[in-house]
């Protein structure tokens, strides 16, 4: 995201979006927000722990992205820093060094700029939310150099998967060091239980060798825990990394102090906690390793997205055919697109003929055709021929980048729901150091006295702890709390679902530009459509042709064809269009002329045509009363008839309507059974919008509507209590679009349309908006039961940590228990987050009517229509 | 105030708070009896780390806020 600037009370503010790397959880997003908010010239701090991104609001003036970048890597975390190599050519002297290092130093986002002279190189280091690599080769070639990225275009696209693997890598080589010890701790710990006896050596429980075996686990793969604590704890903050280190800590203090001092009080030398130290070091490994696997996934539309994008272009410059790289082309060049290659950026088909595969972006199955001025969408694939097309949308212009921008940004916001998991997940940690003093205070002074018997086990194992003191006995219970609180799970619940939701809906061709757009989707009573262009094709089509006196349909068509085809009224156009289509020469008229208002009269073949409305016919005294009842039962339906006349002589009508469009009938037919109300919206006259309304099945047509009334017909609709989305494409439906919970712009609508709406359906299938809803239903049930299984989990499991069945079973949960099932909980939400990538639409299914009507439940029975 | 240094004396005033439980601690449990002495200077520690890190996020913000 390129740096904006914003002029707020006189001063000027930009935003940026930082990438931070090492948050494993809703607390480090606490963190990070923390560290940013502190800094003098922070406005506002919100940091997306999927996305991992941090995004800014600051006063450059007051404080430098050094700054944030410092202060980010102070609690514990790296904001993602990317190198750019670039091959610089024209350069002489040092003096050019000079300038380029300058200008591009100068840029906000670059870190650092060194340029080689004679290498021809320039290394920029830079943060890409702040500045892009187009935008630094733009400053170099603005001051008069050639620059153009050394050969890496695939290795940037990987880039942040390499930084996942990393962390993947790193967590698991820990798991490789953590688990074979601290099974072997574990044996240890155990040797005398059950069959171990047999096989594993008496040496190995020797609490000498397991605080030998230990060490290396708290000081190898748990020391990251300590070294961040102490990092937050700097800045004043607390996260996970500190619940891990207390818990970890204690547990290997107390183990250390009773295999030292046996008879120090702390549970005797039976009672080292060796194996809980280890296991839970093991345990909190594995769940770092499981978010790291994770959040990979969840971003896999961007990867897809991107990976969509063409590298290279071939280019006509000077009548000569180049290669160059797809982001250097310039609008208006002209591009030529052989069969089976990548089309490198939006244009315009210029000459040649093809069949494009666009179903990566659209989701449509078939080809398109594409011939002379037709659109082409750069990423797209052609399939059959060769055409040449101009470049219209370059760079971040094009319908793709739009698309990745799109999806990242809606991967990049809160939902409301989302917000209160985090508030909840943020606070969570200091509640939980309270409840972990409360529990020890209360065990130490009361619980101990009143409840300990000298048969306490830990839950699930043998283990007795006949000879724990109040001290020990009470620290146990602490360190559990602290342990089985953590909420990694709340804070992972509803980003990753919300990531993989709108991923599943790019994938259909629907762009979420937020996760409240997919929240406020689940949750809709009525849909209202616009008309013209939404339902209907917006443009007129010959509906019907009623011959007369003696003539032929074909011929009535081919007449009128003929005199409308110097015509350049859309009506005109339509009965061209008609004939065309049915396979009719238009043939050119001997004389032509308009007749405002009326229609047009022409001479062909010796004839004399006339073709208009009735006054037109009434003018001219022809008799048309055999064929008016026809005409007026024509336009009941809300078609505009033309009659036809030959030699002064009726010839027939023709009616022309704006059609609906292929798949209108059958998304309001799901929706209705889906339990919403459907209601239109158009400026049209009643007459012709109702009887679209009832071709198609709405409940409410809303006609005559002036497009500054249409937004306060939505909010009527609000107020009385419905939750609705307004479908629209075009200009006058903006602010519709902008009041309705959720505005579903069609992609091939205004671009207006498309800036305000929610929601972007790329194609124009009216059965999306069917789709969009059942993608929002889906994710926001996984949410829901994500936070379900994340609450129910630190509900159940706190109070049996803290010690509240103990009086009744005589069994407290050890650290590593509650480690394990606070691994379990993270586990639970990831693979049922993972279960959404199954999610087909209705449509898709190949039985829209049963599965609308049993794999969804309706949103809301609504009372009939008005 | 800078806020690095609001964070500094977070974390002061925050051990200052943290001694003081932990000084109040040892104090009921001396006069309660019958605790060891291991367990009442190990629970005073204990209680001193959990009141640090208890309060040293909520002065933190506070002491920010009042630069």
């Amino acid at each position: 995201m390129a740096e904006q600037e914003t002029h707020v009370a006189d001063r000027t503010l930009a935003e940026i979006a930082l990438p931070v790397r090492g948050m494993s959880c809703a607390s480090c997003v606490a963190t990070v927000e923390g560290a940013l908010r502190g800094l003098n010239g922070v406005q506002e701090a919100t940091v997306n722990l999927t996305a991992e991104k941090a995004f800014v609001t600051f006063a450059p003036d007051r404080v430098s992205l050094a700054e944030m970048e410092r202060a980010i890597h102070d609690v514990g975390y790296e904001v993602g820093k990317e190198e750019l190599v670039l091959q610089v050519s024209g350069m002489s002297c040092a003096s050019c060094v000079a300038a380029i290092e300058g200008a591009v130093g100068n840029l906000p986002g670059v870190a650092s700029a060194h340029v080689s002279l004679t290498a021809g190189t320039a290394k920029v280091t830079y943060y890409p939310g702040a500045v892009t690599p187009a935008q630094i080769k733009r400053t170099i070639r603005d001051l008069g150099y050639e620059a153009a990225e050394k050969l890496e275009g695939a290795a940037a696209l990987d880039r942040e998967r390499e930084a996942r693997q990393r962390e993947i890598r790193r967590q698991g080589r820990w798991m490789l060091v953590a688990w074979p010890l601290a099974l072997l701790v574990m044996l240890g710990t155990f040797q005398e239980v059950w069959i171990l006896p047999r096989f594993v050596p008496k040496l190995l429980a020797s609490p000498f060798l397991l605080f030998a075996i230990t060490t290396p686990i708290v000081f190898g793969p748990g020391w990251q825990f300590f070294i961040n604590s102490y990092r937050g704890l700097r800045h004043g903050v607390t996260d996970m990394n500190l619940l891990y280190a207390t818990g970890i800590g204690a547990a290997y203090l107390i183990a250390v102090i009773n295999t030292f001092w046996p008879h120090a009080g702390f549970g005797g030398p039976e009672a080292t906690f060796f194996e809980a130290a280890a296991l839970l070091t093991a345990f909190i490994i594995l769940g770092r390793y499981l978010e790291a696997l994770t959040r990979g996934r969840a971003s896999e539309a961007i990867r897809k997205l991107m990976s969509l994008q063409p590298k290279i272009a071939r280019v006509v410059r000077d009548g000569t055919e180049v290669e160059v790289p797809a982001d250097e082309v310039e609008v208006d060049e002209l591009l030529l697109v052989r069969p089976g290659e990548q089309i490198p950026v939006d244009g315009v088909v210029i000459d040649g003929y093809s069949a494009v595969d666009q179903s990566m972006l659209t989701g449509e199955s078939m080809p398109v055709e594409k011939r002379a001025g037709d659109e082409v969408i750069g990423g797209t694939m052609n399939k059959t021929g060769a055409f040449k097309f101009r470049a219209t949308k370059v760079g971040r212009d094009t319908a793709l980048a739009q698309i990745i921008k799109l999806v990242e940004d809606a991967q990049a916001s809160k939902a409301p729901i989302q917000r209160l998991a985090d508030l909840v997940a943020g606070k969570f940690i200091f509640w939980v150091h309270v409840l972990s003093l409360t529990v020890f205070l209360f065990w130490f002074f009361l619980g101990y006295g009143m409840f300990f018997s000298p048969e306490t086990r830990l839950m699930l194992t043998p283990y007795t702890l006949a000879e724990v003191g109040v001290f020990g006995f009470a620290l146990l219970i602490s360190v559990a709390v602290l342990v089985i609180s953590c909420p990694c799970a709340v804070g992972m619940a509803t980003p990753s679902a919300m990531m993989a939701g709108t991923g599943k809906a790019a994938e259909h061709g629907i762009l979420f530009k937020g996760a409240d757009a997919i929240e406020n989707a689940s949750k809709l009573t009525t849909i209202v459509f616009d008309k013209t262009g939404t339902l209907t094709r917006g443009e007129p089509s010959v509906t019907t042709v009623v011959p007369a006196g003696g003539w032929a349909t074909d011929q009535v068509l081919r007449l009128a064809a003929a005199a409308e085809v110097r015509s350049e009224h859309p009506l005109g156009e339509a009965i061209v269009r008609a004939a065309r289509a049915g396979g009719l020469a238009v043939e050119e008229p001997q004389a032509f002329d308009a007749i405002p208002g009326h229609g047009v009269e022409a001479g062909l073949d010796g004839r004399a045509i006339l073709l208009g409305n009735r006054k037109l016919m009434r003018e001219r005294a022809v008799n048309i009363s055999g064929v008016v009842g026809v005409a007026e039962s024509m336009e009941q339906d809300g078609k505009t008839v033309m009659f036809m006349a030959v030699d002064g002589r009726p010839a027939g009508l023709i009616a022309v309507a704006d059609t609906l469009k292929e798949h209108s009938v059958e998304a309001i037919g799901i929706l209705h059974r889906l339990g919403l109300r459907v209601a239109m919206i158009t400026g049209d006259n009643r007459r012709t919008a109702e009887a679209i309304g009832r071709q198609v099945g709405i409940d409410r047509v809303l006609a005559e509507v002036l497009p500054q009334d249409k937004a306060m017909e939505i909010k009527g609709l609000q107020i009385r209590g419905q939750r609705v989305a307004m479908v629209g494409d075009g200009v006058n439906d903006a602010p519709a679009l902008a009041q309705a919970d959720v505005g579903m712009a069609i992609g091939s609508g205004t671009d207006v349309a498309k800036e305000t709406g929610h929601v972007v359906l790329i194609k124009d299938d009216m059965r999306d908006v069917v789709t969009t809803i059942e993608v929002a239903k889906a994710t926001m049930g996984k949410v829901r039961q994500n936070l379900f299984w994340a609450f129910f989990y630190n509900t159940v499991t706190i109070p049996v940590a803290a010690g509240l069945l103990y009086p009744w079973l005589r069994q407290v949960v050890s650290p590593e228990i509650a480690a394990f099932l606070m691994a379990i909980s993270s586990l639970t939400v990831t693979l049922n987050t993972t279960l959404l990538k199954r999610f087909t639409p209705s449509l898709r299914r190949g039985s829209s009517g049963a599965a609308a009507a049993g794999g969804l439940a309706p949103v809301v029975t609504v009372e009939g229509g008005r | 105030m800078k806020p690095g240094s609001a964070v500094r004396q977070a974390g002061i005033f925050g051990l200052l708070v943290a001694l003081g439980a932990a000084v109040l601690f040892h104090g009921v449990a001396a006069f309660l009896g019958g605790y060891p002495a291991v367990a009442r200077y190990g629970g005073a520690a204990w209680v001193f780390l959990l009141a640090w890190i208890i309060t040293m996020p909520v002065l933190a913000p506070l002491l920010k806020n009042r630069t």
